[in-house]
């Protein structure tokens, strides 16, 4: 083994490493996690939001001692001990309403201690609890954090109680997760006081970990929406020309949003088998219209629109059975339609590639354009009967 | 410049073709694609069990082995465990596949995705379960035998995960994903795409445990309440009706073993290993029999006071403070 670790003085130091991590984790204090952190949150129509945090102060923030002469100390006089903690606290813990900072005031609190050995004992956890008001009264959104210097025994478990709401949220902050991210107050999916501006704002604010639903947008037209593939590509192979082209996925694309986020918050709602046929009927209809149109009559254009409607709600009958997050819908929601336009560009971007070059010979229409529009024709007619008779 | 009208008919005879081609490779291939998985409730799915577990090393700087042990006991049916090196719980969890579900309870003892990365360890599962059975967009539902921190201390891997139900950390989030509306007592059916779940409450050693027969493989998940281990109970009375359902459930349903979330226990009845151990070279297994639960049934009548009680099998820490934990 050691000749082993000689040969590899890299692997050695990863192996050292990875060991002193772990010992930090191997510590006795992680038993069940007894004493682990909690933070809660109350959220109240009228009266001002209230904070309960129950702290393990003496394996945290004071030593054993320390948090046994303020257990033991009259109530006059544990102002002026915890003074210390309390601005450590102050400092830590950071509250967000409706996207600006909001700081808290302690209001009281509660140091309960058994003994001296109990509180150096991790496994017998005397845990502090203070109280907090924000004067500040969220009406769309609250979040928690811990600044990075803060550390509370770990992992730390944010309950959000929310007024209105039947259940509690929960979010746990780690030493690695530090931000519960903004938690929206209104279940988005309802549809009511939906504010744009709050939205944006909890759109961008840690955006990056929701880069997933651009995935999830792009893989519901690769590899996954074959049918709005199909149609992309009946709008491709109509267009002799860029500018008709161009217009015509714009138009569809304003179309397939409207339905989609109208669908999404519950304003529209048509039943899948009614959408479904009608989407592969619009892509019969675009290919028909190709074999027998040359160029861009002002009622396609209508119709290729009328048709994205239709695919809107396509997309969101699969995204409603996708749990979207209640607390970053919006967001969600946005980035799945951002997804779903680069699967869109991708498809046009990818023909071109193909066939682009040939655009202008004279043979592109009856070697390619018009076979591939058969094609398309041809699937369509298979998902219109697949959908409406077998 | 519209076509003339026979070249018209033949764009019309090919379309027609095409949708006669596809049709047919449609039935071509309806032979070949799986139906869906059957999950008979009547006969015992069997598994196999390790025949150790991976149970860390006498030095830490020495461990080699995974962050995660992944165990596959049936087709459908993961346990992991989490390497003893990285926290001495070693704790176990489990992944349970369905038609388009996958349950997972508990997220181990550590939170660092670097040290412990249980997400990529699950996501690697449902990926190679997908592929082996030919299927796609496997909902993860992501949730716990009870709500100790070692028990959820990588949860937040998962907040992120697309098409990831998390069902939360608080007791309501708990009762109304499982759809308690009498807990403890009830027990509720719980549907993992055809894979029948018995849901009941067992608290006792905390207030929100649940327990889970699968009907399946005949297994009864014990969590934290009963294991080949310390059994640290915080509300006695609660936990002794909760062993009662227990054998209740065992009396109702055939049952082939009983399985859990720690052993500490060495393999010589009534020692465990020190709390803190990080290498248990005599391990015994995890599973546990009837018989076992039966001793559980029968110290639930015994012991009227707080104290410990050791058994071959597990120890009773009853409502002792963990401050007097007397380890060897
Ligand atoms: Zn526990």
């Amino acid at each position: 083994m050691k000749m082993h670790m000689r040969k590899h003085p890299r692997r050695y130091l990863f192996r050292l490493t990875f060991v002193l991590a772990a010992l930090a984790f191997t510590n006795i204090a992680s038993a069940h996690m007894l004493n682990m952190t909690h933070i809660e949150v109350q959220t109240q129509e009228i009266e001002p939001t209230k904070i309960t945090l129950r702290i393990d102060l003496g394996q945290s923030l004071m030593s054993a001692d320390e948090y046994w002469t303020l257990a033991n100390a009259p109530s006059a006089e544990q102002a002026m001990l915890m003074r210390n903690v309390k601005e450590q606290l102050d400092a830590g813990l950071r509250f967000e309403v409706d996207g600006t900072t909001a700081s808290p005031t302690l209001q009281s609190w509660d140091f309960p201690a058994v003994s001296l050995a109990a509180i150096e004992n991790p496994l017998t956890p005397q845990m502090a609890t203070l109280t907090y008001h924000l004067s500040a009264i969220p009406r769309d959104s609250i979040g928690v954090s811990l600044a990075d210097d803060f550390a509370v025994p770990w992992p730390c478990l944010v309950r959000l109680d929310i007024a209105g709401r039947e259940l509690p949220v929960s979010r746990l902050l780690t030493s690695y997760d530090r931000n519960s991210g903004s938690v929206a107050l209104h279940g988005a999916t309802t549809g009511e006081d939906v504010d744009i501006g709050a939205l944006m704002v909890s759109a961008s604010q840690d955006w990056l970990p929701s880069l997933s639903w651009v995935v999830i947008g792009f893989q519901h037209i690769i590899p996954r929406g074959l049918d709005h593939i199909a149609f992309v590509l009946g709008l491709f192979f109509l267009s002799t020309g860029l500018r008709p082209l161009l217009l015509q996925v714009t138009g569809f694309t304003i179309a397939h949003s409207l339905t989609l986020g109208l669908a999404m918050y519950g304003f529209v709602s048509v039943p899948a088998a009614i959408v479904e046929p009608l989407i592969a009927a619009s892509i019969v209809y675009v290919a028909l219209d190709n074999l027998y149109a040359s160029h861009l009559a002002p009622f396609r254009m209508l119709v290729v629109c009328a048709f994205g409607l239709l695919h809107g709600l396509g997309f969101a009958a699969v995204l409603q059975e996708i749990h979207m997050p209640q607390e970053s819908f919006a967001q969600a929601l946005l980035l799945f339609n951002v997804g779903v336009e680069l699967g869109q560009i991708a498809v046009i971007a990818g023909a071109f590639a193909l066939v682009g070059a040939f655009r202008s010979r004279s043979w592109y229409s009856s070697g390619i354009a018009h076979p591939a529009t058969m094609g398309i024709a041809g699937v369509g007619a298979y998902w219109l009967l697949k959908r409406t008779i077998f | 410049m519209t076509p003339e009208p026979t070249k018209q008919w033949k764009s019309l005879l090919g379309i027609a073709a095409i949708t006669a081609t596809l049709f047919g490779m449609e039935t071509a291939t309806s032979m070949v694609v799986p139906d869906d998985l059957v999950f008979d409730v009547n006969s015992r799915v069997e598994g196999v069990f390790p025949e150790t577990w991976i149970h860390g090393s006498k030095s830490a700087m020495d461990n080699t082995d995974p962050a995660v042990q992944v165990h596959r006991y049936n087709a459908h049916t993961y346990i992991l465990r989490e390497n003893k090196a990285i926290n001495y719980e070693g704790a176990f969890m489990y992944l349970f596949f369905g038609n388009q579900k996958a349950l997972l309870i508990d997220q181990g003892s550590t939170s660092s995705p670097a040290l412990f990365p249980l997400r990529d360890v699950v996501d690697g599962i449902i990926t190679a379960w997908e592929k082996a059975h030919q299927r796609t967009n496997t909902q993860l539902i992501v949730a716990n035998s009870h709500l100790h921190g070692d028990h959820y201390a990588a949860w937040n891997q998962f907040v992120d995960r697309p098409d990831t139900l998390m069902v939360g950390l608080t007791h309501e989030e708990v009762m109304a994903y499982w759809g308690f509306d009498d807990y403890p007592e009830q027990r509720v059916t719980y549907d993992l795409g055809g894979r029948q779940f018995i849901v009941t409450g067992t608290p006792g050693h905390q207030s929100s445990e649940i327990a889970l027969y699968d009907t399946w493989t005949d297994l009864l998940y014990t969590g934290d309440m009963l294991y080949r281990g310390r059994l640290y109970l915080e509300d006695w009375q609660a936990w002794k009706a909760s062993i009662k359902r227990l054998r209740d459930m065992a009396d109702d349903y055939p049952v082939a073993h009983l399985v859990n979330n720690h052993i500490e226990m060495t393999a010589t009845p009534t020692i465990d290993y020190p709390i803190g151990t990080t290498w248990q070279p005599d391990e015994p297994p995890m599973q546990m029999t009837l018989d076992m639960l039966n001793t559980a049934v029968s110290a639930s009548t015994e012991i009227e006071r707080p104290g410990i009680y050791k058994y071959d099998h597990f120890l009773i820490y009853n409502e002792v403070p963990w401050a007097y934990t007397t380890d060897p």
